[in-house]
């Protein structure tokens, strides 16, 4: 009883929220609403028993996806006052269509069976008694999947390439690391002796030579300032 | 098979799974369609349309007793955050160009 | 469990991460020896798809067959003729950066796993690992409007396609407890009711297909990305995305779903002819070259998709026919649209043409080659594809759909031959560019590929026959 209840406050919070992320005149709202829409998502999922696909649901859609929305929304500045004009012209027309679409798939639904010999056809059947659900994904993930989440990944390393490649500007003006010019600088690390005693006082402040200054001889430095601060 | 045993003590089943995932899935299309102005919204309703997907394929996994579903989630999962970030980057790359995402803009290779 | 049938994808796969690797740490531009790298490891993959054996692996999610190595090698054709057509043109346009070559391999890599899938898991991420590169090549030219223009309206459509793919694949996983196709296969073939949940998930599947080989009535995208895609890229989405996604259409109707056949041939008709029709016509008032090959591309896909809707071993035979014509053709017509230049501006209309015949009477004599070849005129290689297709619609008693495609052939020979004509007989604004050589060898190289091709069809023949048999046994 208490699982129909949970069910039917987040499938509702659910609809609710997607309806707001397709409708509200916000960009920002909207991603705000596709978070809201994911956790409960992620709730449904843990009613049917996913738990593993209940977490990733969180951490990669909330933590990492609707972060990027976000940061994209945010980064392009468009004009929010503009948006959403011509939503209501077709409004009454689309509502139509979906609830068309809607009573098809509900018609589909309402009549859905199973192969007969479903049961013997499945691939991988969960295993009984005591093994969660995290521990059963795992099992076959690696083995018996292995194939795929190879291509998965290589999807994802296409994916950042693609981004790389389209987003990514090295204007002229740009100051980078130079890690060889880094590593390669002469006169950063030196190892004195101290008379002991002696402190900032009598020894004073030591800087890291400039990159100009770099071509005579380093001047008395005393501690350790390879770490070469300021300069890049 | 413990899960499918478990939702059918109960009321809830494998079809209010499907109902809730056919309304995500209508919701999703309408907002690709509906959509004049911004085009970040419709990569939104992409991201819907895949949830409702993933909740079809838990719905089943779980009244089959069957792994299978859960994997084909997964992978959804991980290429629809692929395909979210391809599709922000496009979208940046126009909106360098055009300072605009607007759909009613994109339709000058029409004709 | 015998990973190593898989080969060609493993080898092509690790071969990427090399060239990734060695084209990140130089600091100078490195796209042509990644470029001819690329080539190189799609020659490899070629030959161990050629000596690959037959069989399933993992779990039965791979399958190779001699039709998937049919396909596999149209597809590695593709993707390697589409990089060496890239070579001069990326460098001209200031797009010579070695991601290119990388995002294509990956490209070509996905169109593998797709003619290779077994399962519905693999098709998705087939079909995803070819896409995201896909959308990614269009908006390459990234300073351009018109190029991020046509990328974000292949990403949006591409992603509203592969949602619908997936839910028609969450509702066949639903009626038949597996995403395998050979269990799916007997999920269906013991005579039973196909549930109205399967038949709308074949629909949904049928029509995400539909809109990777851009077929009516899911073509609205393919004029504007074609256009607006950097014109060796349009060359690449001509090629490798539309074989390896016709032979996964091929593979998943005509394998797990023969039996329910009836489901979806009506629909598979209206496609193949709505195609044809669509391709004939759209494209007569086209000036712009690269659009009217979109149209053109379109029409071809409904000639290669009548051997499916017949649903027979020959019309998959003139399938595999059609493929493989269609990819000689179409690489020979883009190389010499890529080559079109006139005081180093790329140009792409129709008109731009006009003189052709006089100023440089080689490229004119292989485009005038294509163009023949494309309109089905005999005895060029273009005709021989039609031929067999229409043959087995005749023989599988579909007289409707082969007349249609004898009618718009016709029709289509009118542009086709105005191509010709405008190159021969229209005076010119002025010569265009000398053809750069790499993209000279690759017209001469189809070119006689379509004009020989009468004397010596049995191989094609011989191996397409082997192929469709294969698929259907």
């Amino acid at each position: 009883m208490i699982t129909a209840f949970a069910f039917y406050a987040f499938a509702a919070v659910l609809i609710a929220s997607a309806a707001m992320v397709v409708t509200s005149r916000n960009p920002v709202h909207s991603v705000l609403f596709l978070i809201l829409a994911f956790f409960n998502a992620a709730a449904l999922f843990l009613i049917a028993g996913a738990e593993f696909l209940a977490m990733i649901l969180v951490i990669v859609y909330v933590g990492a996806v609707a972060v990027l929305f976000l940061f994209v929304v945010m980064m392009l500045d468009v004009d929010f006052t503009r948006m959403r004009e011509g939503f209501q012209r077709y409004a009454p027309l689309g509502a139509v269509v979906g609830a068309i679409l809607f009573l098809e798939l509900a018609f589909v639904i309402g009549a859905w069976t199973f192969a007969g010999d479903a049961e013997e056809l499945r691939l991988s059947p969960m295993p009984a008694g005591g093994v969660s659900n995290a521990e059963a994904i795992g099992r076959i993930l690696y083995t018996d999947y292995v194939y795929l989440f190879q291509a998965a990944g290589l999807v994802l390393l296409v994916a950042m390439i693609g981004a790389i490649v389209l987003t990514l500007r090295e204007r002229p003006g740009t100051r980078r690391q130079d890690i060889a010019a880094q590593i390669g600088r002469a006169g950063t690390v030196n190892l004195r002796a101290v008379p002991s005693g002696a402190g900032l006082a009598s020894l004073g402040i030591e800087r890291p030579p400039s990159p100009e200054e770099e071509r005579r001889p380093a001047p008395v430095a005393v501690g350790h300032d390879g770490h070469g601060g300021g300069h890049h | 098979m413990g899960t499918a045993g478990a939702t059918t003590d109960m009321t809830i089943g494998l079809s209010h799974y499907l109902t809730v995932g056919a309304i995500l899935l209508v919701l999703g299309i309408l907002g690709i369609f509906l959509n004049r102005k911004n085009v970040i919204v419709i990569l939104m309703s992409v991201e819907l349309i895949l949830l409702s997907v993933n909740l079809n394929f838990v719905a089943f996994s779980a009244a089959l007793g069957d792994l299978a579903g859960q994997v084909f989630a997964m992978f959804v999962l991980t290429v629809a955050a692929a395909e979210a970030a391809i599709g922000l980057a496009i979208v940046v790359v126009y909106f360098r160009n055009t300072g605009s995402i607007e759909v009613e803009d994109i339709s000058t290779l029409r004709g | 469990m015998s990973w190593t049938l898989a080969l060609p994808e493993i080898v092509l796969a690790v071969a990427g991460l090399a060239i990734l690797a060695g084209g990140v740490l130089p600091k100078r531009d490195t796209f042509f020896p990644a470029s001819m790298a690329v080539v190189g490891a799609l020659l490899l993959t070629a030959v161990l798809v050629i000596g690959q054996e037959e069989g399933t692996a993992f779990g039965g999610q791979y399958v190779s067959d001699s039709f998937s190595s049919f396909m596999k090698l149209l597809t590695i054709l593709g993707g390697a003729l589409g990089l060496l057509l890239a070579l001069d043109w990326n460098e001209k346009e200031g797009l010579g950066r070695f991601e290119f070559s990388v995002l294509v391999l990956y490209a070509t890599l996905g169109g593998m796993v797709m003619v290779s899938a077994n399962d519905l898991m693999t098709t998705y991420l087939g079909l995803e690992l070819l896409s995201l590169p896909l959308y990614v090549v269009a908006a390459f030219n990234r300073d351009d409007a018109r190029s991020s223009e046509a990328g974000l309206k292949y990403f949006v459509l591409g992603a509203l396609a592969s949602g619908l793919l997936l839910y028609g694949a969450s509702l066949i996983y639903g009626f038949a407890g597996s995403t395998n196709f050979d269990r799916l296969a007997e999920a269906l073939s013991a005579g039973q009711q196909a549930s109205p949940g399967l038949v709308v998930g074949i629909v949904f599947v049928i029509a995400a297909l539909a809109f990777k080989v851009s077929a009516v009535p899911f073509h609205m995208w393919t004029p504007d990305v074609y256009e607006g895609a950097p014109t060796p890229v349009t060359a690449f989405f001509a090629m490798a995305p539309k074989v390896a996604a016709i032979a996964l259409l091929a593979r998943v109707l005509l394998g797990p779903f023969g039996d329910v056949a009836a489901q979806w041939q009506q629909i598979m008709l209206l496609v193949s002819m709505g195609s044809m029709v669509l391709g004939a016509f759209a494209a007569i008032g086209q000036r712009n070259i690269k659009r009217l090959m979109a149209y053109s591309s379109i029409g071809h896909v409904g000639y290669a998709l009548m051997g499916v809707a017949v649903a027979s071993d020959e019309g998959l035979r003139g399938l595999l026919v059609y493929m493989a014509i269609y990819i000689l053709m179409n690489v020979g017509t883009f190389a010499v649209i890529v080559a079109m230049r006139r005081g180093g501006r790329a140009v792409e209309q129709v008109d731009d043409l006009a003189g052709l015949g006089r100023t440089d009477p080689g490229t004119a004599m292989w485009m005038a080659v294509f163009m023949f070849s494309m309109a089905g005129i005999p005895p060029l290689a273009g005709f021989f594809g039609k031929l067999y297709v229409f043959l087995a619609a005749v023989q599988g008693g579909f007289w409707v759909l082969a007349t249609v495609g004898v009618l718009t052939s016709v029709v289509s020979a009118y542009y086709y031959l105005r191509i010709v004509k405008v190159m021969y007989f229209d005076q010119g604004v002025g010569a265009l560019d000398r053809a750069p050589a790499s993209l000279s060898v690759v017209m001469a190289g189809t070119g006689l590929f379509n004009l020989l091709f009468i004397l010596w069809p049995a191989p094609i023949l011989a191996a397409a026959g082997a192929a469709a048999a294969a698929l259907l046994a």
